[in-house]
């Protein structure tokens, strides 16, 4: 597989005016009576390979399965290159739609006569495997480079190289819609980047699409066009892996703090998962250190998050009722002075203020807009000792208050300089470590 | 050239075609099975010199010159052949079933009469024993043990499906249950016997053999093994992928359900039509779908067909040798294949501990 051999004895189906490969529209499936998908609709193009992510139980593998034809849905359609799947023979379904299982059983048979298998449905009943099948399964075996243990039982292959086997299996299918279900679950790394690019690589190849299950977010943010986010067996977001890989839908969907950042080979969204709100421990860099916030109107809401995660205590700084950020504090238990809104700041707040600063490891100060009322905060934030100021991610700060808190946020930049919001962790924990 | 090269890389890598494979085990079988029976033809209490059994054979389909032994032929045409022929006949259903049988259970401990339908037979005969009902006419005897074996999967097949819902796991355990109970009968009848002479029969009959073997017994059995063989073989790509798992299967184009209620009634019909005239004959359905997997793989295409030959083999060779071992006194055939095929079972086993698996 490290060399892709990009030969195939079959033409790609190129020119066909039909771009629409499958679409599943309002399809709710219930196992035994309890409803695990929830009137899901999307569409697979051809040249698409589509990811599917979300949180154990979400629903992603009965998705599959009920497109593959294993579970019958209580309503919705399938529409499987414009013909309704409930339409679609069942050796007509398995020559355009190959499925691979999550779970790799073990049987008996040689890992060539596993791959052979994926030949079967284009094949009459009593009609033998041909040179040209076998050609095409040898070839899809060298492809997934599993061609040196053709020989051997799949009983006594690893768990990766059974897995391999059986996407050479699909392969040698030939379908034009490839469901995949955690195909990379038990790859080594190399082969986990290796099975992904034959997938793309198959996928362009013979203009067909695919449809793959991973918990990896960043694999699959590098390897697919679009990704289906799904929570409690409904799609709460799709679109291109920058559209549905945000914090915030990471924290709905999978309970955890992520920080997003493009990866620096592919330019896609890479996630580095903290941890979840349950997962705190002593271990953590942030344990026993306290980060003050300087912040307002949400500008701190996603670092309250993170700080929490990292097992940072984090304190904030004069909040008027109503602000996103309090709110914010208010669920994650962060200590804040608080004020009335739309008031300036008064004297004893702002003394309160400047203790919790001074009790604090490290101060930050968020890009939020500044006016009369919270210029304080400004100045409270100067008093800080470790100082970080976080750079606005459109780099404009709103300032109505005639240039003062500007000026007043160069000079702090000046004396301690800025940072992005995703590289504070990094800064905070390289404090840690010294 | 290079190309030449690579195809014959490629063929040591993934080896003989079905075709191939099935070939040379069937001509290898068929030969084997061919010389034994001339043995088996010959040899008995009553010795026929091998040169008058092959006149006698050529006689027989319509060759010969007719100037053979009459009491050697007579023996020959209407006891040894017909013996020779169920043997074979119902040690091909018991191997092919088993194999069937393993591949639906997705395990090679299962054996033909996994659902009930030996114990079923066993309990249908005993009763047509005790009722003394097998000397008013010998074909009720059969017809007994068969009724018995197909009540026995029926009831098998309706707990499983109770419900509405079928279940592999609860036709196994119900296959356990229903057979436990007519052992539980069988045992029962025979305590409660009184006659001495019908117990010596109930326990002659459960020994297993094909003593009782007519031309007629032969017509009635080989077209059910018969047909019972060409069918699994049409549904033998359908159980390679059925024993890879359910999901691929049904993905690959399987109907799931359809093909395995098909088989697995198919397979109890052959295994009921083996055990009636019969009796239980423990083990061929167990070893011999074992021993052509470590040997032939497990493509049920090559593996059923072969099988069934390598089963038919076995039988024939068991029962020649039970014929001869004590002579002119014979071993039940159902002894021969337990005490005999176990040990050299256990020494497969051993031998090839490394590719031994559930499957």
């Amino acid at each position: 597989m490290k060399s892709i051999t990009l030969e195939s004895p079959s033409s790609p189906q190129v020119g066909s005016n039909n771009f629409e490969l499958l679409r599943v529209k309002d399809l709710t499936v219930s196992i035994t009576g309890t409803k695990i998908i929830d009137s899901i609709s999307f569409s697979l193009t051809r040249g698409e390979t589509l990811g599917v992510v979300g949180a154990n139980g979400s629903g992603k593998t009965t998705l599959i399965r009920s497109i593959a034809g294993l579970l019958k849905p209580d309503v919705g359609t399938i529409r499987v290159q414009g013909v309704d799947g409930s339409d679609l023979g069942h050796r007509d379904r398995a020559r355009i739609i190959s499925y691979m299982p999550q779970q790799v059983q073990s049987h008996p048979f040689t890992a060539f006569e596993a791959v052979l298998m994926g030949r079967y449905p284009h094949l009459g009943r009593l009609q033998l495997e041909g040179v040209e099948d076998r050609e095409i399964a040898f070839s899809a075996m060298r492809r997934t480079g599993t061609e040196s243990f053709a020989d051997r039982r799949l009983d006594t292959l690893s768990g990766g190289e059974r897995q391999r086997v059986v996407m050479a299996r699909v392969l040698a299918q030939q379908p034009q819609i490839l469901l995949m279900d955690e195909p990379t679950a038990s790859l080594d790394l190399e082969f986990q980047i290796l099975a992904m690019d034959l997938i793309n690589d198959e996928v362009a190849k013979r203009n067909s699409g695919a449809i793959v299950i991973l918990h990896d977010l960043s694999l699959a943010a590098r390897f697919c066009d679009r990704i289906l986010l799904m929570q409690n067996g409904e799609l709460t977001a799709k679109g291109t892996p920058w559209e549905v890989l945000t914090p915030e839908n990471l924290r709905a969907a999978f309970n955890i703090e992520g920080l997003v950042e493009p990866d620096p080979v592919t330019g896609m969204p890479h996630v580095l998962v903290l941890g979840s709100e349950k997962s705190g421990s002593k271990k953590s860099v942030g344990f026993g250190r306290t980060v003050h916030m300087v912040c307002g109107a949400g500008s701190g809401r996603q670092l309250m998050h993170q700080l929490k995660v990292a097992g940072y205590a984090v304190t904030a700084g004069v909040l008027g009722t109503g602000d996103s950020d309090r709110e914010a504090a208010e669920r994650l238990g962060v200590k804040y002075v608080s004020a009335p809104s739309f008031s300036p700041i008064s004297e004893s707040q702002h003394s309160e203020h400047i203790e919790l600063i001074n009790r604090a490891d490290h101060v930050v100060l968020c890009p939020m807009a500044v006016g009369m009322n919270n210029l304080l905060n400004i100045h409270a934030a100067a008093e800080g000792s470790s100082l970080f100021v976080i750079e606005s991610p459109d780099g404009k700060v709103s300032d109505y208050t005639g240039g003062k808190a500007l000026e007043l946020r160069r000079s702090m930049v000046e004396r301690a300089g800025s940072i992005s919001e995703a590289s504070l962790l990094f800064e905070l924990a390289r404090h840690a470590l010294e | 050239m290079a190309e030449d090269e690579l195809k014959t890389v490629r063929y040591k890598m993934t080896g003989p075609s079905v075709t191939q494979r099935l070939f040379t085990g069937a001509a290898l079988l068929g030969l084997s099975t061919f010389i034994v029976a001339l043995i088996a033809v010959s040899v008995g209490p009553f010795n026929v010199p091998f040169s008058n059994t092959a006149s006698i054979m050529l006689d027989l389909v319509g060759l010969g010159d007719s100037t053979a032994d009459p009491t050697e032929r007579a023996i020959i045409q209407s006891i040894r052949l017909p013996r020779i022929l169920l043997a074979f006949m119902v040690g091909a259903g018991l191997g092919i079933s088993g194999g069937v049988m393993q591949a639906l259970f997705r395990n090679s401990m299962a054996d033909p009469g996994i659902i009930g339908v030996s114990s079923g037979g066993a309990a249908g005969a005993v009763v047509v024993i005790a009722l003394g009902l097998n000397t008013v006419s010998g074909f009720f005897l059969p017809l007994g043990a068969f009724i018995g074996s197909m009540i026995a999967m029926t009831v098998v097949f309706v707990i499983a499906n109770v419900g509405g819902r079928f279940s592999m796991a609860t036709l196994l355990l119900g296959g356990i249950a229903v057979s436990s109970f007519l052992s539980a009968i069988t045992t029962a009848i025979i305590i409660l016997t009184d006659d001495l002479t019908v117990q010596r029969q109930i326990i002659f009959w459960i020994a297993g053999g094909v003593d009782m073997a007519r031309w007629e017994s032969v017509q009635i059995v080989s077209p059910i093994i018969l047909v019972g063989v060409v069918i699994t073989v049409f549904a033998a790509r359908d159980l390679n992928l059925l024993l890879v798992s359910e999901d691929e299967a049904r993905s690959l184009g399987v109907r799931l359900g359809l093909i395995r209620s098909v088989l697995m009634i198919l397979a109890s019909l052959i295994t009921g039509a083996a055990v009636a005239f019969s009796g239980i004959i423990a083990f061929v359905g167990l070893v011999v779908p074992h021993v052509m997997r470590l040997i032939v793989g497990a493509d049920h295409r090559v593996l059923l067909p072969l099988s069934a030959l390598a089963g038919g083999l076995f039988l024939l060779v068991a029962d020649t040798a039970a014929r001869i071992i004590l002579s002119p006194a014979e071993l039940r055939v159902g002894i021969v294949t337990a005490m005999f095929g176990a040990p050299f079972f256990v020494y497969l086993l051993v031998k090839n501990r490394s590719r031994v698996s559930m499957l």
